[in-house]
């Protein structure tokens, strides 16, 4: 009996020995396991508002959640989500695998060395990209430019001209953006014939519109569009696929573009060199491309795509697309020198104009 | 920190061990998510910003003689300072009539929905009251509406975007801050001494003044210190109603570290206003202790 119960615990504690030492197995490989289950989250850093609804329903969600990938978003402002790749730089992995930028972002994040150089050959539809917007470290996905908007019941004749907002005509209304002053001291040099590469005529052009025309300055894009709204202005200059969206919403604007040409903007992404899961954000990358996305995305958006393939309708491409001439006039932004000067020309905004 | 304790508090010794192991955690919390960052901070803030190449260490004072050479920041500076000062002074006149309306009320009842409604605003977040505010102030405003409507004025009156639209929206961010510490003071304070003030023959209004608001002023230097701390520190208000052209400090720090990466001068500013904030509010409480005593 004694032995019995003896050998029936010994039974009994091997058997125990044996589960915890499976349990103990299992335990040492749980990490492999949401290591596996991993290859489909994606943490994605995105803008949020409209341009991020539009984004998962035109790409995000048909693409690739309804194929099993797991997306989670932050959404923030682009400054907010370069702070954070800066600042995980020091770290062993960071927070996002897909960060949304512009180009001009791309860039200052590319010279604090926290992106990834692109490895084409995992985007087989990278192929389809302009070449004029590509860059090693930033994959562009949608371009638009700065064009000039206007009242057409105010402004019958429509303007040829960035300096047509120095018009005495519309001297108080004018609008321009706080968020966006960069591209007004892009425009002033543009229409004090200078470049982007060098904007100072412009600054002493755009202290003159202040004290000539007294521009509204509206903190951001809604307040412009309710200033449009209310003929509290007449004419301002922004974003091309802007001015088509309010256009659509029914706004009192038009656009025109300028004989100068456009400031160019593009919109994309860039992989993050501590990102956790870069195969996953290559698929992201490459499913961006998708020509039927493209199309998607420009009729919800109204920017640009920026492939060459995109399956638009014709009426949609006359209406958004730049012609060939348009493009070969766009100003790219010089981004050494812009990373060089936007502390300066946000201090210079700050006093000299917004203040005078 | 035992001895400290035990001097602040005078606490026999097993009150004093008793309460260490108490004030280890909270004050390693401070340590860690307080002093640490803040230290780094400051760190930063001797940091030198080479356009284009972000942060370059180094051991340098220029963000901060740069700041006091610019006009355009000493300026900020005072006009933060301005409007924590003249909103923690409004929320004062406003908010203690209400507190003693609360502290005196008759029954529990009345006291309980008072009180509620004074918190009510606390339960929303800055920014939804901020845009409140926005729709009640704007050009196409219902305050416009309203004034158009009975025909005071024809053309728009230009409120959003003023320092008195902020001002506006400031006090009543802190009204239920100051009218709460307001209220528990003035709740401690017995009904007798209004009584014998007004036996002896003291007008409401000597009573208000001789006996009520003196007996109060613990009540109005806390709640004074809080509101003055948060004003100077306002993000959302000076952002969303102050509008492009008003500056106040909070929104220049978030201005500096995001939009063009000057960490270091971002740094050297957080660093300007927590300092001016810690010793406007240290001058005034020394000052307050020597006209009404210790508190």
């Amino acid at each position: 009996m004694t032995k019995s119960r003896d050998s029936n615990t010994l039974q009994l504690s091997r058997r125990r020995f044996l589960g915890t030492t499976a349990a103990g197995v299992a335990a040492a490989a749980l990490p492999a396991i949401p290591a596996l289950a991993q290859s489909k989250d994606l943490v994605v850093g995105n803008w949020g508002g409209d341009w991020n609804d539009r984004v998962v329903r035109a790409f995000e969600k048909p693409l690739l959640e309804d194929k099993g990938y797991k997306i989670v978003r932050e959404l923030s402002q682009a400054p907010e989500r370069k702070t954070k790749l800066v600042a995980e730089k020091r770290l062993p992995r960071g927070t996002l695998d897909i960060a949304h930028l512009t180009d001009a972002d791309a860039y200052e994040m590319d010279q604090q060395e926290v992106l990834e150089k692109l490895d084409t050959s995992k985007m087989p539809n990278f192929k389809h990209v302009r070449e004029n917007l590509r860059s090693p470290y930033f994959m562009p996905w949608v371009y638009g430019g700065v064009v000039i908007l206007y009242n057409p019941k105010k402004i019958s004749e429509p303007p040829t001209s960035f300096a047509d907002l120095w018009n005495p005509k519309y001297a108080g209304r004018v609008g321009v953006i706080d968020q966006i002053y960069f591209n007004y001291i892009y425009l002033a040099a543009l229409a004090a014939g200078g470049t982007l590469k060098d904007v100072k005529p412009g600054l002493e052009k755009l202290k003159q519109l202040k004290v000539d025309s007294k521009p509204r300055i509206y903190p951001a894009h809604q307040q412009l569009a309710a200033a449009f709204a209310s003929e509290e202005i007449w004419i301002s200059a922004n974003y091309t696929a802007r001015a088509l969206q309010w256009e659509n919403d029914g706004l009192p604007v038009k656009l025109a573009h300028p004989k100068e040409g456009a400031i160019a903007i593009t919109f994309g992404v860039g992989i993050p060199r501590k990102a956790r899961n870069k195969d996953a954000a290559y698929a992201y990358l490459d499913a961006m491309l998708d020509p039927g996305v493209m199309a998607e995305m420009a009729k919800v958006t109204y920017y640009a795509p920026a492939v060459d393939n995109a399956s638009l309708t014709p009426e949609l491409s006359k209406r958004i697309d730049f012609t060939p001439e348009q493009v070969s006039k766009l100003h790219f932004v010089d981004y050494p020198y812009a990373a060089k000067n936007s502390a300066a020309w946000l201090e210079w905004w700050n006093k000299e104009f917004k203040s005078a | 920190m035992t001895s400290f304790v035990a001097l602040s508090h005078g606490g026999r010794s097993s009150d004093t061990a008793r309460a260490a192991p108490l004030l280890t955690a909270a004050v390693l919390l401070v340590i860690v998510f307080l002093f640490l960052p803040l230290a780094i901070m400051f760190r930063f803030s001797l940091n030198k910003f080479v356009p284009g190449q972000f942060m370059v260490e180094a051991l340098v004072l220029e963000n901060y003689q740069k700041f006091i050479s610019d006009e355009f920041y000493r300026g900020v500076l005072y006009t933060t300072i301005r409007v924590a000062l003249v909103s923690t002074i409004l929320s004062l006149i406003f908010g203690f009539p209400l507190a003693y309306m609360i502290a005196r009320a008759r029954s529990a009842r009345t006291k309980n929905i008072l009180i509620l409604l004074v918190v009510i605003p606390l339960l929303m977040g800055n920014a939804v009251r901020t845009a409140g505010w926005m729709v009640l102030l704007g050009d196409r405003g219902v305050v416009n509406m309203l004034l158009q409507m009975v025909s005071l004025t024809t053309e728009p009156i230009k409120i959003l975007y003023t320092e008195t639209a902020v001002l506006i929206g400031i006090v009543a961010v802190l009204l239920p801050y100051m009218i709460i510490t307001l209220y528990s003071i003035i709740e401690g304070i017995d009904r007798v001494y209004e009584e014998a003030a007004s036996s002896l023959g003291a007008r409401p209004s000597e009573v208000m003044r001789l006996v009520i608001v003196p007996m109060a002023m613990p009540g109005v230097y806390v709640g004074s210190a809080i509101c003055f701390i948060l004003a100077m520190n306002a993000y959302a208000t000076p952002v969303l109603i102050g509008g492009p052209e008003f500056h106040m400090m909070g929104p220049k720090v978030y201005e500096q570290i995001t939009k063009v990466s000057n960490w270091p001068f971002g740094s050297a500013l957080a660093f300007v206003l927590t300092a001016v904030t810690a010793v406007l509010t240290i001058l005034s409480s020394i000052t307050v202790q020597r006209r009404y005593g210790r508190m």
